[in-house]
């Protein structure tokens, strides 16, 4: 269990966007080079920033001491990174030696000056105690805005679940649909409580395009879910408890929101409705795959249970947070996160509560690895950080196939959502020390 | 008229920790949290005067009322039940006009619709100083500034609990807009809360909370091992023993000053000698070992440092040479009576531990649990995190005058120095407050000005 927080952290570094296994491919080697290149900006720019109250600090102390030899020190006692501690314990001498200061030692000095880098809640308060002889101790000091947002460095692992940032906010973020994409996604949209925001990648970054409010009349839930499904014949539909939305086709996308009980999809628009491999690596058999929507309630955080059409024989199972599918050979097995905190396989004959000690978040993905299907399930160890990992089912028991993949700043997992095209999931996160939303697509890596 | 730009500016209430959010399953719906407390509200009148501050006073405001705005996990302002404000120039020179725009939609718990008038009429009740009135569909606050344009302290004091928006009816009774509302009220000794379906943030997960008031640390901790509470206080001397236990232990930022308040001004020289020998011989460093079992922070700053930043300039070593030198200047040395709350279980041992240093010094010290004494050991609440309200609620309480003001970090330093050498109180420790919860309580924060927040609060149904 964590205690109380009551220095926040700063961050010193972006976020490592880059996972080791893909460093080999060219295009991510050009990621990691334009990292490189923000992370120089972002230093140079913070050095930058520390300008201000240097000279501030440094005024305040020359008024004192006036110009002379001085001994002086400086202690970093706040979250400040040791890099950021030099490059300001560097200004400060250069902005004292500005104003007529020579550094001795402490026997040579006329005052000695010790200079504390500290921090509350909102601002880093740098504070100068200057000693001169045997008088009393004078005290100055200044403040500078603390940064808010940026992320600290994660350490990635070598897995074969790929985690591929896609966007990062303030505001909790229900779900991103990736619209359009090339290589890389080129047009998303961001689903939070009042809105969907699309965006354009576009000189090299993402630009706002259009912002669509979503009204409702019923206060959300606590724990609002949401999602995003990109349509065939229109852009996107928006699924929020008690309330769906359309978009209507045009140079300006238009929402149209209306309160609803109508059942959420379950199944990725790309697979429903035809027939998929369940082998695709071994071109092996296909079968059908309905679309299975299910009911959601609209003043919780859960489906009802309630499916439409069912699967096999059920028409409800039990409540649960999330549903993944598995085709068979000859069948679909279903497997649910329930509100009871087991997962339930259900193969449309039976439903068996399974002692899988996974989290409440699952979604399954088709991909050309393994066994052509993974369910993508959370799990955490009590007080540390949420994870996701990939599992296959050969019969009844799951199978990890990955390592645990984690998030930044021991983020928790908000959302896990499957992508329209089956072969991707979007996790939602919140970073825990910054407490932004971060927003990637988990894609399954083969032969790692 | 400009709009306000509030995202740097501290309030008091809601700078969270989130405890434990464990988020292997999502929030589960249902069940009943039971909770204990030493304290006897009275009253749930956030305005009350006749109540005492609390931490516990303040998580029961937040469980039944709602403020005008409140604050992130950042600290900075968020709306609440004001969507947006505004500032203008007020009508009389040298003041300003807040404007807050009332959020539509939102009901008491009696069904009345939220308005402004309701609204105005409860921050009337809470400062009948202020000038508050109405304009259209917005509450308008109008008081004089400190300085050209700045007043942020008034986004902190409407964030403040106290300054909760509630209907006072004509019956006596009231009405709020927060998660719970009240099924049960036993004065002093019990409340049970039922979760507002309509809640305009969303109906809280638990379905209902009971709270038994008036427990010593020692049942509330019993109840625990029980399993008839799920979230208690736990004293911080003990915080070290309970952190050994299987329960969730949690602590605020040190919240609360312990110190040693005169109860008049400094009169001679003498006496101001005899006060700063005083404060120079408690040895706060092994106290806090020994007495207080490592729980909080030696002080000899009003401000505990995580707040002002500059805490750590004020030093709290003990300089038993320093004490003698100023004591040895003093000719007749009175006996000062020191009080303390017999109720406190640790007060009295605070207090003969600290007669012992004064005597080191050679002063002398006569601990008593009287009410009429020369100086006590007092317990402050700070009154919130933002650093200029904390540090008049502590000069008030130390009966020092103190104005409202506001103004740089240097600004707040030479006040509080302004305090200090006033020699009405010596700080000797900054405590957090300290709980423990069942390990099936889910996703609740603590706050860092010591209150609980349990609207996000669920509990964990077993996997069958």
């Amino acid at each position: 269990m964590r205690g109380a927080v009551y220095n926040l952290a700063i961050p010193n570094a972006i976020p490592n966007s880059v996972n080791r296994v893909l460093r080999p491919a060219n295009i991510l080697r050009k990621v990691a080079q334009l990292s490189c290149v923000l992370l120089g900006l972002t230093m140079a720019a913070r050095a930058a920033d520390w300008s201000g109250p240097e000279q501030q600090l440094a005024r305040k102390i020359a008024a004192v001491t006036g110009p002379g030899a001085v001994a002086l020190s400086v202690e970093n006692r706040s979250s400040l990174g040791k890099r950021d501690g030099e490059i300001i314990q560097n200004g400060l001498r250069a902005a004292l030696e500005g104003l007529g200061i020579r550094f001795v030692k402490a026997e040579q000095s006329a005052a000695t000056v010790v200079i504390s880098l500290s921090e509350n809640p909102l601002s880093y308060v740098w504070v100068a105690e200057i000693r001169q002889g045997e008088g009393e101790v004078a005290v100055v000091m200044v403040s500078a805005p603390r940064p808010v947002g940026s992320t600290a460095t994660h350490e990635s692992v070598p897995l074969s679940l790929r985690r591929i940032p896609l966007w990062s906010q303030d505001d909790p973020i229900l779900d991103v649909a990736v619209l359009e994409e090339n290589a890389t996604p080129t047009r998303i949209a961001v689903l939070d409580a009042g809105k969907v925001s699309l965006y354009r990648w576009q000189g090299g970054k993402w630009q706002p395009e259009q912002t669509l409010g979503i009204a409702h009349a019923r206060p959300w839930p606590r724990d609002l879910r949401g999602r995003l499904i990109p349509a065939k014949d229109h852009l996107l539909d928006v699924y929020l408890p008690g309330v769906t939305c359309q978009s209507a086709a045009g140079a300006q996308v238009a929402l149209s929101c209306h309160e609803t009980d109508d059942p959420w999809p379950l199944v990725p628009a790309a697979l429903s409705g035809g027939t998929v491999s369940v082998f695709p690596s071994a071109g092996s058999t296909s079968v059908a795959i309905p679309q299975v929507t299910a009911f959601y309630t609209p003043t919780r955080n859960f489906f009802t249970g309630a499916l439409t059409p069912g699967v096999g024989k059920f028409r409800t199972v039990s409540k649960f947070y999330s549903a993944a599918l598995l085709p068979r050979e000859k069948y679909l097995l279903w497997l649910f996160a329930a509100t009871d905190g087991r997962v339930h396989l259900v193969d449309g004959m039976s439903d068996q509560a399974t002692r899988l000690d996974w989290g409440s978040n699952l979604t399954s993905v088709r991909t050309a690895c393994g066994a052509g299907w993974q369910v993508l399930a959370t799990s955490s160890e009590e007080g540390s950080a949420d994870s996701v990992r990939a599992y296959e089912f050969p019969d009844r028991d799951a199978v990890a196939v990955s390592a645990a993949i984690d998030f930044p700043g021991a983020g928790v997992i908000a959302a896990l959502w499957a992508e329209a095209k089956g072969d991707a999931a979007v996790a939602v996160v919140r970073n825990r020390e910054t407490g932004s939303y971060e927003a990637f697509r988990l894609a399954v890596a083969c032969s790692q | 008229m400009r709009l306000f730009d509030w995202r740097w500016l501290v309030v008091s209430s809601v700078m969270v920790a989130a405890l434990a959010a464990k988020a292997e399953t999502r929030p589960q719906y249902g069940g009943a949290l039971h909770i204990a407390m030493r304290a006897q509200p009275t009253s749930l009148d956030p305005a009350d005067p006749s109540q005492p501050d609390s931490v516990s006073r303040r998580s029961l405001t937040t469980l039944l009322f709602d403020t005008l705005v409140t604050t992130d996990e950042n600290i900075r302002v968020q709306p609440a039940l004001a969507t947006s404000w505004q500032t203008s120039q007020g009508s009389q020179p040298g003041s300003q006009r807040w404007q807050f725009r009332i959020r539509r939609g939102v009901k008491f718990h009696d069904g009345t619709p939220l308005s402004p008038e309701i609204a105005a009429a409860s921050l009337r009740a809470a400062n009948p100083s202020w000038n508050v009135s109405v304009d259209a569909d917005s509450v308008v606050i109008e008081r004089e500034i400190e300085r050209e344009g700045s007043d942020p302290e008034l986004l902190a004091e409407l964030a403040m609990p106290r300054n909760a928006i509630a209907k006072r009816n004509p019956d006596n009774t009231l009405s709020g807009t927060g998660p719970f509302h009240v099924v049960d009220w036993q004065p002093g000794k019990k409340l049970t809360l039922a979760a507002d379906e309509n809640c305009w943030r969303g109906r809280p997960f638990l379905d209902a909370i009971e709270i038994e008031m008036g427990k010593s640390f020692r049942d509330q901790m019993t109840a625990l091992e029980l399993g008839k509470e799920d979230l208690v206080e736990v004293a911080p001397e003990q915080t070290h023993r309970v952190s050994q236990e299987q329960y969730r232990l949690a602590s605020s930022a040190p919240i609360e000053l312990l110190a040693l308040v005169f109860t008049r001004d400094v009169s001679s020289l003498d006496e101001k000698l005899l006060r700063e020998a005083l404060a120079l011989s408690v040895e706060r460093g092994s106290i806090r070992n020994v007495l207080l079992q490592g729980a909080g922070q030696p002080a000899a700053s009003i401000l505990p440092n995580w707040m002002s930043g500059y805490g750590f300039v004020f030093p709290s070593n003990a300089d038993l040479a320093r004490a003698r030198h100023a004591r040895e200047q003093v000719h007749t040395i009175p006996t000062w009576t020191v009080g303390y709350d017999g109720t406190d279980p640790v007060a009295r041992l605070l207090v003969e531990r600290i007669a012992l240093n004064a005597k080191d010094a050679g002063l002398s010290l006569q601990p008593t649990p009287a009410a009429t004494t020369d100086l006590r050991l007092v317990r402050i609440l700070l009154a919130s995190i933002d650093p200029w309200i904390a540090l008049a609620n502590v000069a008030t309480v130390a009966g020092i005058p103190a104005e409202r003001a506001s103004g740089s970090v240097e600004d707040l330093y030479a006040s509080e120095r302004a305090l200090l050498a006033t020699q009405r109180l010596t700080p000797l420790f900054h405590l957090p407050v300290s709980y423990a919860a069942s390990r099936t309580l889910k996703d609740w924060a603590l706050h860092p000005d010591g209150s609980w927040a349990v609207a996000d609060a669920w509990v964990e149904i077993g996997k069958q």
